[in-house]
């Protein structure tokens, strides 16, 4: 847009300040709140600035001492990462395949319309079924089982974002790749793959995001720091008589960072376009 | 030996019958085009020659072998896509070096044949880069040199120019052909652009719902076409068909009073035969004791030249002039032609009447 009225470029700056602001002003507020002081918390009117800083929470949080709150918290940080990381790892071994599969065998894909399907469900409908099958192999309040149901959750999705990733690679490179002699194993390694990894990497961020942020299933499958996750662990520090907002707030923080993190080192693997180029257009 | 034997090749989509039977053999060197419009069924019988597709009967010999469900890979082959399907995610090297590197022919002799065919096309310079880096043709180039490495014993060609503006698409076809002529490859090349077919074939199959129309050379597709649907496909702008009605050893053209005398043929013409002549437009020409009379309805100048639309009767005629010939709409012309030139169609079969 060469021609653009000043008025009007001024008006798109003050629409994306506002949207950042909308954006980040809970998260500020979530930092802000970690180190204010517990009396600037409980004050009234509610004191927006801290007079001082006050870091003691996050020592609090992840100091290891027998049976002290940082142990529980720590110890979810830890389960939190556990089950995400394998049940995202199982979650893309799986979704390779069958989203290949799919992509590549229209007459198959209803049965992935099918297990979308089954993904409508809420997650209520599914929890005593579960509760049983994890009771019945002994996997309840355990970091594998609650990965295994998460991985319930995960397949299907990724499964489905990786086919619609694979149905933009056109077939003509995988024919004629197989014209040039290599196998199934090497076209999609050497070809395929290296093309899907902007999806694959969006695929395994989403689902990351998605298995740390679930609540309900780690609720009623984990009982002590042996599997709780973090979700949980920030419930169970808000749910004592006296709840202390500031400590509840340097967990969330605390909770916050290993996504984004992830999310930084993803994003170069995030951008697209590699496909360009290959095939007309 | 021929290079390529294709055997009553039939393809079918459950009732759907898309090869009804096809057969050509292939001699060493030629280059053979599969010239029809969209769903003829010609791409489908180069995957199957491909063995990206199978097919449901018949069979493909490849250097007097059977290749009946043998892997494409080992089909002794090269195919160059009409999309190039180049690896968008390795250097042009590799790109071209790519069916070699899978066969694991040794690193040094890999770089030679990549060189070569990259001199013989003119790439050389844009070895080290990505497929995106490259503009339509080059991407093209780099598409047939990847197919020219591995030295196959068939070279298939899926349309291969089509994303091409006009302008490259004829520099390519030249080079396609310099090329044919230098290697003295067998070719396979589906198109639906008569130009292409005419140009760059040895032999032209044209085909039309799942069936061969017609097997033979350029010269035989254009001046002595099988049917009237060969006819009408090759040649722009194309052949003009007049319907007439044999009277007393000599045709009248039907809806006027223009009779034009029976060239030879070999054919019974019967007495009030329906029949369609066949005229190319550029035989024909001004010439006041021209037979066939029509009026001028739009005189169209090319550039080398002037294309009029005229009138016979009720039957639409075309001719190809001299540029600088001066008509006017609605004036009537006299049109000659050599009387060689003249084919003659049976209207219920659309056969020739040889």
């Amino acid at each position: 847009m060469e021609r653009q009225s000043p008025l009007f470029t001024c008006f798109l700056y003050v629409c994306a300040v506002l949207l950042a602001v909308v954006i980040l002003a809970p998260i500020a507020w979530l930092f802000i709140m970690s180190i204010s002081p517990a009396a600037d918390l409980a004050a009234k009117p509610l004191r927006w600035w801290p007079q001082t800083a006050d870091f003691s929470r996050y020592k609090v949080l992840l100091s290891t001492l027998e049976n002290s709150e940082g142990a529980a918290f720590t110890s979810s940080l830890r389960n939190s990462i556990e089950v995400a990381g394998m049940a995202t790892i199982a979650a893309i071994a799986l979704a390779i395949p069958a989203g290949w599969a799919v992509s590549r065998t229209p007459s198959v894909g209803w049965s992935l319309s099918l297990v979308i399907a089954t993904y409508m469900l809420p997650p209520v409908a599914l929890a005593v079924p579960l509760y049983m099958g994890l009771a019945h192999l002994g996997m309840l309040n355990n970091v594998f089982g609650l990965a295994l149901v998460y991985l319930t959750i995960l397949a299907p999705f990724t499964t489905w974002l990786m086919k619609s990733g694979f149905d933009s690679i056109p077939k003509e490179i995988e024919a004629a790749a197989m014209i040039d002699g290599a196998g199934l194993f090497q076209t999609l390694k050497i070809i395929t793959l290296p093309l899907a990894m902007p999806v694959m990497a969006t695929s395994a961020l989403f689902a990351f995001l998605l298995a740390w942020d679930e609540f309900f299933y780690a609720l009623l499958f984990t009982s002590d720091q042996r599997a709780k996750t973090l979700t949980v662990a920030i419930a169970d520090l808000a749910g004592g008589r006296v709840s202390d907002y500031g400590l509840i707030a340097t967990a969330g923080v605390l909770a916050a960072l290993p996504p984004v993190l992830i999310g930084l080192v993803m994003q170069r693997a995030l951008i697209s376009g590699l496909t360009n180029g290959g095939v007309k257009g | 030996m021929s290079a390529l034997e294709i055997q009553n090749i039939r393809k079918s989509y459950g009732a759907l019958e898309t090869l009804k039977g096809i057969d050509i053999s292939l001699e060493s060197g030629e280059f053979l085009v599969l010239l029809g419009s969209s769903g003829c069924g010609k791409s489908t019988l180069l995957n199957i020659i491909a063995g990206l597709a199978e097919a449901t009967s018949g069979d493909i010999h490849i250097g007097g072998r059977s290749v009946l469900g043998v892997h494409p890979k080992d089909r002794d082959i090269a195919m160059v896509f009409q999309s190039y399907a180049l690896y968008p995610n390795l250097s042009i090297h590799r790109n071209i070096g790519f069916g070699l590197e899978m066969r694991k022919v040794p690193k040094v002799e890999r770089d030679k044949a990549v060189r070569e065919a990259a001199r013989l096309l003119q790439i050389e310079p844009l070895l080290e880069r990505k497929p995106s880096q490259l503009s339509g043709g080059q991407r093209q180039r780099v598409a047939i040199g990847r197919a020219l490495v591995r030295k196959p014993e068939v070279f298939l060609f899926d349309e291969p120019l089509s994303n091409l503006d006009a302008k490259l698409r004829m520099e390519m076809r030249t080079e396609l052909k310099r090329l044919h002529q230098m290697l003295k490859t067998t070719v396979v090349y589906v198109t639906h652009d008569q130009i292409e077919a005419m140009t760059l074939a040895t032999r032209i199959a044209v085909m039309r719902d799942g069936r061969i129309e017609q097997l033979g050379t350029p010269d035989e597709i254009y001046n002595h076409p099988a049917t009237l649907y060969v006819a009408t496909f090759v040649g722009a702008p194309p052949m003009n068909l007049l319907n007439a009605t044999a009277h007393q050893g000599s045709l009248r053209i039907d809806g006027t009073s223009i009779t034009l005398p029976m060239p030879p043929t070999k054919a019974q013409i019967k007495q009030e035969q329906q029949l369609v002549i066949g005229i190319r437009p550029e035989t024909l020409y001004l010439d006041e004791s021209g037979q066939l009379e029509a009026v001028c309805e739009v005189a169209e100048l090319t550039g080398p030249e002037l294309i009029v639309t005229a009138q016979a009767g009720s039957q639409r005629l075309m001719a190809c002039l001299p540029p600088r010939t001066a008509i006017a709409e609605g004036e009537m012309l006299k049109l000659g032609f050599d009387a060689g030139s003249l084919q003659l169609f049976d209207r219920a079969t659309g056969l020739r009447c040889a």
